[in-house]
C-alpha cells in the first residue's frame, strides 16, 4: 500500500496476527470469551498502550501522532473488526479532542502526559437516567465555591465511567443561564476525595458485553478551577462540538463489524456444498452478498471523505457528520442483516462458526446507530439545517468564485493522495450556514464528467471505461433532479423550529443523506481512479454504476438495471479480497493472514 | 436601506431604528415559529421562555444572517439571550444595514 495513511493499520493488523488463529491476541475465540464472561478486556487494553496506539489520538502539536483522521478511521475498523468492544473501550480516548479543542496549553500537556505515559483512559459523562439526548435539562451541578466547584449528582448510563482516569463532566454552572449555563469539566479522579464521588453498579447490556458500562455520582465533590475545560459556561457548545468529531468516527466502528460479519459469511459460503454446488454460486446468495458488498463501498466513500472532509471542511461537519453518523451505522446494520440469510442458522449461534463472531458482531455493533446522538438526533439536527443547506445551494450557484473554492475543497477532501493540513477543532461551528460541499459541488462534478465523455479527458490520464462514464453521468442527473424536487419542496413548505418535526421531515433529511452518499461515492471515484494503488476494479468503475443504481433504487423504480457483468465483476473482486485476507473496501489494505508461528507476543512499540 | 452611523441616538422617535427593526423581526419570527401572538411576546424575557431551546436559537441566528446578510456567532442567541438584548448588542457590535 503506498497511500501512507493506510500503513499503520496494517502494521497494526500484523502486529495483532490473524483473529481466526487462537493464539492470536484478539482472537475471536478469546473476545467470545470474554464476552460470555462479561469480563472488561484489560490485558488486551495494555497491550494496545504499550503498543503505542494512545499516541495516535493526540495531535503531533501536543506531543502525539495524530495527524489525520483518515488514518485514525482506518486502524479503528482494524480494531473494531476483532472486537468493538475492546475497540470502543480503547476509543473512549477519542474524547481527548475536547482537550485537544478547548483545553489550556496546561491542560494539554497534563492529559498528553497522562494518556502517553501513565496509560490513562477518559470517559463522557453526560449522560443522565432522567436526561438522555437532552443536554439542557440535566441535573449535575458544579456550584462555585473558594477555588473550585462542588459537583452534585449522577452521570449515567456512561461507557467506562468506573475503569477510567479521566471523566469529562457536564454540570450546570448557572441556574438561571439557559444554553450558557453548562460547564465542561476534565475531571482527574486521581485527585478526587474518594468519599465524595462513586461509582454506579455495572449495567447489563444486549452486546458489547465485556464493557465497562456504569455511571458516575458525585456528592459534594470539590473539583478545582483547574479542572474547568474552556469558559465556564461553554459546556453546550464544546459538547456539541466534540459530538461533531466523535460521530463522524463512530462509523469506523461499524465498519469494522461489517467487515467481519461479511468475512465470516464467505468463510461459510465459500465451503459450504449444498445441492452439489457451494453456496456462493447460488445466484440469490451470490448477488446478495454482491449487493451488501457494494453498500460497504458506499460507506467507506462517505465515511472516508469525512474523516478527509475533517480537515478541510471543518466548518461544515454539523452537516456531514449528522450524514455519516446516520448513514453509516443504519446500511451497515441493514448490510449485516442482509449477509445473515447467507449465513444462515450459524449466525445464530454462540459457538458455531468461526467462535459464534456473527452474532457478537451484531449485538456489538447495535449500539453504534444509537450512541453518541442517536440516528433520529442526526436526522433532527440536519432537519434544522435542511432549509438554509436549500437556501445556500441556490445562491452558491451564482457565485463562480465560492464555486471555484468549493471544487478545490472538493478535490482535497475526496483524493487521497493529497496532502490534508492540519485539523483545527477551532474552526467547528454549530451549523454550517447551509455550506455542503458534497452536495452542493453536484453540478461542476457533473460537468467534469461530461467533459471526459468522448475524446475531452482533460482531467484524466487513464482511459475511461465510456460505457461507465456513461451510466454514472446518467445516475448522477437523477440525483440532480432529486435534490432540486427536494430543496424546492423545502423551501416551500413552512419550516418547523424545534422538536415538533414531522415524521415526513425525518423520511426527508433520511434521502438528503441517500444524495449526499452517492455524491461521495462519485467524487472518490473521480479524485482517485488515477492513483496507482486504486488501478484496476475501483478505477474500472462498475461498482460505483451498483453503488448509485442502489442509492437511488429507493427513490425510483424504473432505472435501468445495470449490466449483469457489473455484478459478476464486483462479485469477484469480493472474493478475491477474501481469498487475500483484504480489507473489504476501495482501499483494500492488507489484513494479517493466517500464520503457522504463533502471532507476536510480546507488544513491539511503533517508533 | 440606509447606512447606519449611529444607532441609538438622533434618529426621530416615530422613525424606526435598526434596533427596532432588528426587534420586531426577531417578535414576528418568534410568533411565527412558536405560533405565538406577536402582541404577547415580552423583548426583554429570555427566548427560553417562549420554549425556544439551544438549537432552535442557532438556527434562527441562520435566518439572522439570512435577513441582514451578515455572518454572526452561531451563539449569539445563547449569550444575548433577550430579544432586546440581542439587538441592542448586534446594533452595537456589528455593522448591520437596514
Ligand atoms: C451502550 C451505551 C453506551 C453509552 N455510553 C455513553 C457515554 O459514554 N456517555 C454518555 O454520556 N452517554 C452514554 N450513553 C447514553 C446514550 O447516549 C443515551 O442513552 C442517549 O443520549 C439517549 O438517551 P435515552 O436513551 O435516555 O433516550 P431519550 O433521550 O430519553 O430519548 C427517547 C426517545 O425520544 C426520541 N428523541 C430523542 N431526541 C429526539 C430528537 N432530537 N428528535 C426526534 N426524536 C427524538 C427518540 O425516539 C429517542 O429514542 C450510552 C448508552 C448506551 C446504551
Amino acid at each position: 500500500m503506498t497511500l501512507a495513511q493506510y500503513q499503520l493499520a496494517e502494521q497494526l493488523e500484523q502486529a495483532l496476527g490473524n483473529p481466526h488463529q487462537v493464539e492470536s491476541l484478539m482472537s475471536f475465540q478469546r473476545t467470545a470469551e470474554l464476552d460470555e464472561a462479561e469480563q472488561f478486556p484489560h490485558d488486551e487494553i495494555a497491550w494496545l498502550y504499550s503498543w503505542g496506539l494512545q499516541n495516535y489520538y493526540i495531535p503531533t502539536e501536543c506531543g502525539g501522532k495524530f495527524t489525520s483522521f483518515e488514518e485514525f478511521v482506518a486502524f479503528v475498523r482494524v480494531l473494531a473488526r476483532r472486537d468493538l468492544n475492546i475497540s470502543i473501550a480503547f476509543t473512549t480516548l477519542f474524547w481527548s479532542f475536547l482537550t485537544w479543542m478547548a483545553g489550556s496549553d496546561e491542560q494539554k500537556q497534563t492529559l498528553s502526559q497522562l494518556m502517553s505515559e501513565d496509560h490513562t483512559a477518559m470517559c463522557l459523562a453526560y449522560s443522565e437516567r432522567e436526561h438522555g439526548s437532552d443536554l439542557v435539562g440535566g441535573g449535575v451541578t458544579a456550584t462555585k465555591v473558594a477555588g473550585g466547584y462542588l459537583l452534585n449528582g449522577e452521570k449515567w448510563p456512561i461507557n467506562r465511567a468506573t475503569i477510567s482516569g479521566v471523566t469529562y463532566v457536564l454540570a450546570r454552572t448557572d441556574p438561571d443561564g439557559g444554553n450558557r449555563g453548562l460547564s465542561l469539566f476534565m475531571v482527574e479522579k486521581q485527585y478526587l476525595e474518594p468519599s465524595q464521588y462513586y461509582n454506579l453498579p455495572k449495567i447489563k447490556t444486549h452486546g458489547i458485553r465485556a464493557a465497562d458500562m456504569s455511571g458516575i455520582g458525585f456528592s459534594d465533590c470539590f473539583i478545582p478551577d483547574r479542572m474547568l475545560l474552556g469558559p465556564e459556561g461553554h459546556g453546550l457548545e464544546l459538547g456539541l462540538k466534540g459530538f461533531q468529531i466523535t460521530r463522524a468516527l463512530c462509523a469506523a466502528f461499524s465498519q469494522g463489524a461489517a467487515d467481519t460479519t461479511m468475512r465470516t459469511t464467505l468463510n461459510f459460503a465459500v465451503n459450504r456444498q449444498l445441492y452439489g454446488k457451494t453456496v456462493i454460486d447460488m445466484p440469490h446468495a451470490r448477488r446478495t452478498l454482491t449487493n451488501a458488498f457494494v453498500d460497504m463501498l458506499i460507506c467507506d466513500c462517505v465515511n472516508i471523505g469525512a474523516a478527509r472532509g475533517f480537515h478541510v471542511a471543518t466548518d461544515q461537519f454539523s452537516v456531514w457528520s449528522a450524514v455519516d453518523k446516520y448513514f453509516v451505522p443504519v446500511t451497515l446494520e441493514q448490510v449485516m442483516k442482509e449477509t445473515s440469510v447467507v449465513l444462515g442458522s450459524r449466525f445464530y449461534m454462540r459457538d458455531e462458526h468461526d467462535s459464534g463472531v456473527f452474532q457478537k458482531a451484531l449485538r456489538d455493533s447495535a449500539i453504534i446507530s444509537m450512541f453518541d446522538g442517536s440516528s433520529v438526533v442526526n436526522l433532527h439536527a440536519l432537519i434544522l439545517q435542511r432549509r438554509q443547506l436549500a437556501k445556500a445551494r441556490l445562491r452558491i450557484r451564482q457565485k463562480p468564485d465560492q464555486l471555484a473554492a468549493l471544487k478545490v475543497r472538493l478535490a482535497q477532501s475526496f483524493s487521497l493522495d493529497q496532502s490534508l493540513p492540519p485539523f483545527e477543532p477551532n474552526r467547528l461551528e454549530l451549523f454550517s450556514r447551509g455550506a455542503d460541499d458534497v452536495m452542493q459541488g453536484l453540478e461542476s462534478t457533473l460537468a467534469d464528467l461530461e467533459a471526459w465523455q468522448g475524446s475531452g479527458q482533460s482531467m484524466s490520464s487513464q482511459p475511461v471505461n465510456q460505457a461507465v462514464l456513461s451510466q454514472v453521468i446518467e445516475l448522477g442527473k437523477v440525483i440532480l433532479e432529486e435534490i432540486n424536487a427536494q430543496d424546492a419542496l423545502i423551501t416551500q413548505s413552512a419550516f418547523e423550529h424545534g422538536h415538533d418535526q414531522s415524521f415526513e421531515s425525518f423520511e426527508l433529511a433520511k434521502q438528503y443523506c441517500h444524495l449526499h452518499a452517492a455524491i461521495a461515492c462519485i467524487l472518490m471515484w473521480m479524485h482517485n481512479r488515477n492513483h496507482e494503488d486504486m488501478q484496476g476494479f475501483f478505477a474500472e468503475g462498475e461498482w460505483l454504476v451498483l453503488s448509485l443504481h442502489r442509492l437511488l433504487s429507493r427513490f425510483r423504480r424504473s432505472l435501468t438495471p445495470p449490466p449483469s457483468t457489473y455484478y459478476e465483476n464486483v462479485a469477484q473482486e469480493l472474493l478475491q479480497l477474501h481469498q487475500a485476507d483484504k480489507m473489504f473496501s476501495i482501499v483494500p489494505f492488507q489484513l494479517a493472514q493466517r500464520s503457522r508461528a504463533p502471532a507476536i507476543a510480546a507488544p513491539c512499540l511503533v517508533t | 436601506m440606509q447606512q447606519l452611523q449611529n444607532p441609538s441616538a438622533s434618529e426621530p422617535l416615530t422613525q424606526p431604528t435598526p434596533v427596532s427593526k432588528i426587534q420586531s423581526w426577531l417578535v414576528d419570527q418568534l410568533a411565527d415559529v412558536l405560533s405565538l401572538d406577536p402582541t404577547t411576546i415580552d423583548v426583554k424575557q429570555p427566548l427560553t421562555r417562549y420554549g425556544l431551546d439551544s438549537i432552535d436559537a442557532v438556527t434562527l441566528v441562520g435566518d439572522l444572517e439570512d435577513w441582514l446578510d451578515l455572518e454572526l456567532p452561531s451563539t449569539l442567541l445563547w449569550d444575548y439571550p433577550s430579544i432586546e438584548k440581542a439587538a441592542a448588542h448586534m446594533v452595537e457590535e456589528f455593522d448591520v444595514t437596514l
